[in-house]
């Protein structure tokens, strides 16, 4: 940096169209490190971000002697597909899978259909205690599942739903029915007035100007909500590792992944849970990539107008 | 009104009183069903002989009591007339009903009863109303069809087994098939009399047309939230009351009031002195490095247990603030899950706050980075918390160890999860992992609304980017500041699923909870005062940012 001033110095006497091309070559340089520094710190949060899956990816296609011998090489030395055999030979964890996809789609389901109608009528009419009702479902989409846990509990065990999916059917909708109103509503909000008057002026019933015009519609909307409404459901664990603990046949993935000990009785089998991992993680991960735009947009719709 | 009604057919009147009448009965048969569930309910029969038995018992105590108080001579003692039991009949009532749902049945019934009676007046508001009440009657009674279909057809075979008959699964269907034809009969009739303006007098306004509508809708949610939300935390409240416990054999329930929370908050804080070494002079250890603490009182020593709190006063290392609790457990729970969530949503607010900037810039796979970012928020907590602890190990696994000891910044591998030291900055860390890139979004969706010619203008009047920054950026972003601290923080405040697979012996409250639910001797009443204090404590902190930031809902 101190030669290039000092020649930017030396010339300046001499011929002065030069000094611009020597500053503007400074200001270049500047524009390089800062670009260069960008992408270092882009990198560097990416790479945080997907190491731990990375890893698992790593592992599991190790042997337990390579983990054991060497487990600092970023590359297995000869790669195996044992563990993912093991994975999709393993009932329980397989029937995991299929409760896992059972419960997040009815539940889903439920929440689609009953916050939908709930949502219209936020969105769209105007009414007395319309407020309150918002202020409700708000309330509601933080609600602390944890504080209500023995009374549920107590709840599922009277209608003899305990260590059943029915019970996380029953019980999803907690979190899954308020967070769909919530978005759903502001998709609403945002539809222009013009079209239910002109359907009213049609001739058609606040009902049927609802499900023939405002929900295909909304549609991308309903899409986008159902798709959170899943990815909660699929990650929950409180509610399914307290209802479901006693019965390994009604376990949803996140309870199977938390308990899974291997099939065989022995060490902790580090490289199968690397591969259960990775095969609970692969399809969210091929979701969130094509679905990110309106991931985001339904999570900020529901956080950012809150 | 009633003079200038349109002429009525025979056949019509007839269905019309018919549907009235039914509504009517519909709404006393609602009432009635509930009272007969009462009176006939077991557990409050057996309350009440109990309570009845302990009357009579006292009355003869009394007696006697008097009797012996005359025969002394003295003034007739005050007999104790509380009766531990008197409770059991509310408590076996509240146990088995609640109070939302007798409530919410009573005004339904009395509504129903009502909208009946309007019906044979043939007002149109009650008759579109009965519509609705009709459609919604339909919708249950098919569900209804439904589950007694699925949950009749199990037949017990044999001590274990259940065979699914399709016979039987008619069987118990059938009454609400039937019962589903007269209401779908008399729906689609309303619905043609609605539609040929017969019948039905008045005229209704738009605002009420409308709220119907939306009341309406509004219907399906209501119920579930009721079901799913209200009614379990009402039985939460009510349990919280009790001493009732889920351990095999469990006696009977008994009404404790407030005993389950002066358990939980039964803290005396207390200075106390470490234990002088008569040898050295200086405090004496514990084998865990810990000081041994004791404190005087009406002159002899007490010693303070080693599960208890202690905080070592700031000014001088010989004293400490001891914090002698009935439950330790619970206080180490608060003081983990306190510092948890504010450690873990400060740095989360600070480094989400650094990625969102840098993201903001336009670069080529910003895209793809937003996708990237969104990757640890998609996968389960529980998934990530597996990867983590197995990369956090000090055996041959841990791949952190490895890189660190490969390197030489440690000496040995640490036990990032059994230490206590590491434990809770390693929860921490991970959540940070997790929830970072999460806060990072919401507040790059913020960035992103923010006008661009402010910028503009800033840059022309040469204010730096430090200063645009803490003058422009972070005043604008406030609104969405605040949002992300309120949902990550409740988020932090219950925070279940680290602490549960990452570390056995260190709880946050959420896990606290769970384990006195579950293990041991299963207290469910203990347990549920445990969720209403965490309820309580979360509705305090929206509250607080509620207030603070001026959260507004339109």
């Amino acid at each position: 940096m101190s030669e290039t001033t000092k020649r930017g110095a030396d010339v300046k006497v001499s011929t002065p169209p030069q000094t611009a091309a020597q500053e503007f070559d400074w200001k270049l340089a500047r524009k390089w490190i800062n670009r260069i520094l960008f992408w270092i710190m882009i990198l560097v949060i990416a790479f945080a971000m997907l190491f731990p899956f990375y890893w698992a990816f790593n592992t599991s296609l190790k042997t337990e002697n390579q983990i054991i011998n060497d487990q600092s090489r970023p590359f297995p030395a000869e790669p195996t597909g044992q563990n993912y055999e093991i994975i999709f030979d393993d009932a329980d964890f397989m029937r995991s899978l299929f409760n896992s996809a059972l419960v997040s789609s009815i539940t889903v389901l439920i929440a689609l259909v009953v916050g939908s109608f709930a949502a219209y009528a936020l969105g769209r009419v105007r009414f007395r205690g319309r407020t309150i009702m918002l202020y409700v479902v708000l309330a509601m989409t933080m609600f602390p599942q944890i504080s209500i846990l023995a009374g549920l509990f107590e709840i599922v065990r009277e209608l003899d739903v305990f260590g059943s999916t029915l019970s996380l059917m029953a019980t999803y909708p907690i979190f899954t029915l308020p967070f769909t109103v919530w978005v759903l509503t502001s998709f609403f909000q945002g539809l222009p007035r013009e079209i239910e008057q002109s359907a009213l002026v049609d001739g058609a019933t606040p009902f049927q100007t609802f499900y023939l015009i405002l929900l295909p519609l909304t549609l991308p909307a309903l899409v986008t909500t159902g798709l959170l409404a899943f990815i909660a459901a699929w990650n929950e664990y409180l509610f399914a590792l307290t209802f479901t603990v006693v019965d390994p046949e009604a376990q949803t993935v996140p309870v199977a992944i938390a308990l899974f000990s291997g099939t065989v009785a022995r060490q902790e089998p580090v490289a199968e849970i690397a591969a259960a991992t990775v095969v609970v993680t692969v399809p969210l991960v091929i979701l969130v990539v094509i679905f990110q735009r309106q991931i985001i947009g339904g999570l900020t719709a529901g956080a950012v107008k809150g | 009104m009633q003079s200038m009604a349109p002429p009525i057919k025979g056949n019509d009147r007839i269905i019309l009183r018919v549907i009235g009448v039914f509504l009517i009965l519909l709404g006393i048969g609602a009432i009635g069903l509930l009272q007969f569930s009462i009176v006939t309910n077991e557990e409050i029969l057996d309350a009440i002989v109990i309570q009845r038995a302990e009357e009579v018992n006292l009355d003869i105590e009394e007696d006697l009591l008097e009797a012996e108080a005359e025969a002394a001579g003295e003034d007739a003692a005050v007999a104790d007339t509380s009766n531990p039991q008197s409770d059991s009949v509310l408590l076996a009532f509240l146990d088995n009903f609640g109070i939302a749902l007798p409530v919410i049945t009573l005004a339904l019934g009395l509504a129903i009863t009502y909208l009946g009676v309007l019906l044979l007046q043939r007002g149109i508001s009650a008759a579109r109303w009965t519509q609705v009440a009709l459609i919604w009657l339909c919708v249950g009674t098919a569900l209804l069809i439904i589950v007694s279909f699925v949950n009749g057809g199990e037949v017990q075979v044999s001590e274990r087994e259940t065979e699914w008959q399709i016979g039987e699964a008619i069987a118990s269907a059938l009454p609400f098939a039937i019962l589903l034809v007269p209401l779908y009969l008399s729906l689609r009739w309303i619905n043609l009399k609605l539609q040929n303006r017969e019948i039905f007098i008045g005229e209704e306004n738009i605002s009420s047309a409308e709220s119907r509508v939306a009341w309406n809708l509004l219907i399906p949610t209501l119920f579930i939230l009721v079901l799913v939300a209200i009614r379990p935390l009402e039985e939460t409240f009510i349990t919280s009351l009790t001493d009732k416990t889920f351990a095999s054999g469990a006696s009977e329930i008994n009404f404790i009031g407030f005993d389950n929370y002066e358990r939980l908050f039964n803290i005396t804080p207390e200075v106390v002195d470490c234990r002088i070494d008569d040898e050295t002079g200086e405090c004496r250890e514990r084998p865990d490095g810990s000081f041994a603490w004791q404190y005087e009182e009406n002159g002899e020593t007490e010693n303070i247990r080693p599960e208890t709190r202690v905080i070592t006063l700031p000014f001088d290392e010989t004293q400490g603030l001891a914090l002698i609790a009935e439950e330790n457990r619970f206080v180490e729970a608060i003081e983990n899950t306190l510092r948890f969530t504010f450690i873990s949503v400060f740095l989360e607010l600070v480094l989400g706050m650094i990625i969102a900037l840098i993201v903001n810039a336009e670069f080529a796979g910003r895209g793809l980075m937003r996708a990237v970012m969104l990757v640890p928020w998609a996968i389960p907590t529980v998934v990530s918390a597996r990867l983590w602890d197995t990369m956090l190990r000090d055996n041959s696994s841990g791949v952190f160890n490895a890189f660190l000891t490969e390197f030489g910044i440690i000496a040995s591998p640490i036990s990032w999860l059994t230490d206590p030291t590491y434990q809770l900055p390693a929860l921490i860390a991970v959540d940070v992992w997790k929830t970072t890139p999460f806060m990072a979004l919401l507040l790059l969706a913020g960035l992103q609304l923010l006008p661009k010619d402010i910028y503009e203008a800033a840059d022309v009047d040469g204010a730096s980017k430090v200063r645009q920054f803490f003058s422009i950026t972070l005043p604008l972003l406030r609104p969405t500041i605040a949002v992300a601290l309120v949902f990550r923080t409740l988020d932090a405040l219950r925070i279940f699923d680290l602490f549960n697979v990452l570390v056995t012996d260190t709880n946050s409250l959420a896990t606290f909870n769970h384990e006195v639910l579950i293990f041991g001797q299963r207290e469910a009443g203990f347990a549920a005062a445990i969720g209403v204090v965490i309820f309580l404590m979360i509705l305090v902190f929206t509250v607080f940012y509620v207030r603070l930031f001026g959260v507004q809902t339109e």
